[in-house]
């Protein structure tokens, strides 16, 4: 069993600054831009001449240009490369899906800028689904979990980091730049040039009032930020951004590339193979992989906050009580503290003093209440299929307790 | 090498002792000059005047002492080819007719008329060896043409391999009964359609003594006539008259086949007069262990079909089976290159992640494959390293 990649801890041991910046927010922005006409209203001028910016199609024969004059390999090569077929076979891909889409996940935006053989497309979509799964998954099965855990949980689970080592276990290797001539099996993208930043972390928002970390609260991020938490980087006028991938001068790094090349596999297999085998997919390959999530808490004053949470829930207030004890007149006591609530003990703890020993008893108090996790669960999605029960909706908890 | 001044000048004793340097006498002596004798021995040694020759002169008491002149034989025997060559050379040059001489010599060697002329066989005692010169000029001789023994395309299938080793036996029994020289059937190289049929239809049957001679089984008597009549003139005559004969038989036979009339035309061109399998397969059992008769047969066949046998084969050959089979397995060989065998497997054909490479895949390959191909190249241009 994979390990996920622990790369992020909720919001109070890493700053959100720390990461690195995605493309993905930016895009699907861009794309809830068309829909509304808040920040920068497009006028039908301006569609229309980025309509044209287009290259057409229709005027270029492909017999007429060589191969290294392409910015990706054409489509017909992916019928002749091993490497790609090898990599269908591996990730055993239904045969629906045709190696030539497979060929397209592997293009990167920034490798290819006309979105007819990119994987920005496809990525878009795969990205959609697996927070989707995702987030349902997280919901359902442990309906208690405090918010920023879940940011925590989701990153781990499709953050870029994990999707980028997943690449890896794959076997997909990366092409040195991008061109007509490399075999389709290797992920392409243009490259970061030498001594840029990856993690450039000035990323204008939309909402100035909140550059400051400090502000930004957890119902800020529910309610503004991506599925990770993070803050959305700040939509730009799409006629400026055109221009911007017209010249193609920004590269991606191998780990933006690489969670591209993930989501966009996921989106292909939704599209040529249907919901059944992309969730099929999903569970193998995502679900699959094991998160401890008990390691995700860091609580600062644990005996505090289980305090306010028997209040909240109405139990009598927690009591500390002294188990057993070893050793208290000498260099290594040890004390096993039980917390209890009435007659019921929430948690136990062990420590060398005896404030250490509650503290860890009500940590273990909190997370017994916190990953609480109903018998059989039952996920949102089953009900796409045909012929699903009727559904009984699940018990989500208010969440975390604020102090 | 000069005897250093300084070293002789120290013979002579020293007058303010302090100031000159000590000097061995070992160093000394080897200052010293050389007695002029030896010297002049080593430079002369090979003159007349040199010091051998005046020791040999006081030996022998006379001024000229006996014995060779030149101890060492005088010149070799290419040194002196070489010299009377040079001179020739020189000759010619000088002789306005040297050309006239050589066209002179062209046109006979292009027209050997004369009664008196004998073709060398050996180069021994010929001035030069080849043509004369303007070789290309001429107009090809009936000689200069080429036939192959063997027929220009090799025979591949495995009916008319099995014809061809039945054409063989009928002649060579027909050859054995008439008690002709076996490998003068060779001469013939195609029968008439007529005589070729009549080949097909006789059967071969072998006798329990393995003898040839007694393994025919004609259709008819009168094919047999024919047969033997047919094969009485190969051997002693021309092939021309041959050629006679089979006219004659077409004579006499027309009315057996007019139908065959029309097609005999465009069927002249076909192997074995478009016939595509034998009657009966009973020619593959007899055996080949008289070594007359099998080199014979071996001879015969690989000259209708162009397979070559070569020794070792045509030693472990024993049946006209045999034969047939060794020519089957020499087609059916491996491909000497690996690749071609791999290209060839159905089994990496149909997977799609094995791809086989005719050339050798190198580390240049490998680079345009990962796209990194371009930059190295590129760079190597910037740095003016690539043109």
């Amino acid at each position: 069993m994979k390990r996920l990649q622990l790369q992020r801890w909720s919001s109070s041991v890493l700053s959100p600054q720390a990461r690195a910046g995605s493309r993905l927010p930016r895009r699907i922005q861009h794309g809830l831009r068309y829909q509304s006409t808040n920040p920068f209203p497009v006028t039908d001028a301006e569609a229309e001449q980025l309509f044209e910016e287009e290259p057409s199609r229709s005027s270029i024969r492909p017999s007429q240009i060589s191969k290294h004059a392409l910015p990706s390999p054409p489509v017909e090569a992916a019928r002749e490369s091993a490497k790609l077929a090898a990599l269908h076979a591996r990730l055993y891909l239904p045969s629906r899906l045709p190696l030539e889409t497979l060929g397209r996940t592997l293009v990167d935006e920034s490798a290819d800028p006309n979105a007819n053989f990119n994987n920005e497309s496809l990525a878009t979509l795969g990205h959609d689904l697996l927070t989707q799964y995702t987030s349902e998954y997280l919901i359902c099965t442990y309906p208690r979990l405090p918010m920023t855990v879940i940011f925590a949980a989701m990153y781990a689970y499709v953050g870029p980091k994990t999707l980028a080592a997943m690449t890896n276990e794959w076997g997909v290797e990366l092409a040195a730049a991008p061109g007509g001539e490399v075999d389709p099996g290797h992920l392409q993208f243009r490259r970061l040039a030498p001594g840029t930043n990856p993690n450039e972390t000035p990323m204008r928002t939309d909402r100035r009032w909140e550059e400051q970390t400090w502000r930004r609260s957890v119902t800020s991020k529910v309610v503004n930020d991506n599925v990770f938490g993070d803050p959305v980087r700040a939509s730009v006028n799409p006629k400026l951004l055109a221009k911007a991938a017209a010249k193609n001068t920004a590269g991606v790094s191998a780990e933006e590339a690489s969670a591209q090349f993930v989501r966009a596999v996921v989106g292909a297999i939704y599209l040529h193979a249907g919901r059944p085998a992309a969730k099929r997919f999903f569970e193998q390959h995502f679900l699959s992989r094991h998160l401890n999530i008990s390691d995700l808490f860091n609580f600062s004053e644990p005996a505090r906050d289980l305090a306010r949470l028997c209040a909240r829930e109405s139990f009598e207030p927690p009591v500390a009580k002294v188990l057993s004890e070893t050793g208290r007149l000498s260099r290594h006591p040890v004390f096993v503290v039980g917390i209890f609530s009435g007659k019921d003990k929430l948690g136990e703890g062990a420590g060398s003093s005896l404030l250490e020993a509650r503290s860890r008893a009500s940590v273990a108090a909190l997370k017994a209440w916190y990953l609480y996790s109903p018998m059989n669960v039952r996920l949102p999605n089953s009900m796409e299929e045909d012929g699903a029960a009727p559904w009984k909706p699940v018990h989500v908890d208010l969440g975390e307790v604020i102090v | 090498m000069r005897p250093s001044v300084r070293l002789l000048n120290l013979e002579v004793p020293p007058i303010q002792g302090a100031r000159t340097l000590y000097v061995c006498s070992v160093c000394r002596h080897a200052a010293r000059p050389r007695p002029i004798v030896t010297r002049q021995f080593l430079r002369n040694a090979s003159n007349a005047n040199s010091l051998t020759e005046k020791v040999r002169r006081k030996i022998w008491g006379t001024d000229n002492p006996p014995g060779l002149k030149d101890p060492y034989g005088g010149e070799g025997a290419l040194e002196r080819r070489f010299k009377n060559k040079g001179a020739q050379v020189i000759e010619e040059a000088e002789t306005p007719e040297a050309s006239q001489a050589i066209d002179a010599a062209a046109s006979e060697d292009a027209v050997p008329a004369s009664a008196d002329y004998e073709p060398a066989t050996t180069w021994d005692g010929l001035d030069r060896v080849g043509h004369l010169g303007r070789w290309s000029d001429l107009p090809p001789a009936p000689a200069d043409v080429y036939e192959s023994f063997q027929v220009p395309k090799k025979i591949t299938k495995k009916e008319l391999l099995s014809l061809a080793a039945h054409q063989a036996v009928v002649e060579l029994c027909l050859m054995h009964k008439l008690g002709k020289p076996l490998t003068s059937i060779c001469e013939v190289v195609e029968h008439d359609k007529l005589i070729f049929k009549m080949i097909w239809k006789t059967k071969i049957v072998p006798s329990s003594n393995g003898q040839w001679s007694e393994a025919l089984e004609y259709p008819n008597k009168q094919a047999e006539e024919a047969l033997v009549y047919i094969f009485k003139q190969i051997g002693a005559e021309e092939a021309a008259e041959t050629v006679e004969a089979t006219e004659q038989v077409e004579e006499t036979e027309e009315p057996l086949d007019e139908l065959t009339e029309d097609l005999d035309t465009e069927q002249s061109k076909l192997a074995f007069c478009g016939y595509q399998k034998p009657r009966d397969n009973g020619h593959l059992s007899l055996s080949l262990n008289d070594p007359a008769t099998k080199f014979a047969f071996l001879k015969r066949f690989s000259q209708l079909t162009g397979h070559f046998f070569p020794d070792p084969a045509a030693q472990s050959i024993t049946t006209v089976q045999e034969a047939v089979t060794y020519v089957q397995q020499i087609m059916k060989s491996k491909p000497k290159k690996l690749a071609d065998y791999l290209a060839k497997n159905q089994q990496y054909k149909k997977a799609p992640n094995v791809k086989v490479f005719a050339k050798r895949q190198k580390r240049s390959d490998r680079d345009e494959d990962l796209g990194r191909k371009k930059l190295i190249e590129a760079e190597l241009r910037a740095r003016g390293l690539l043109e």
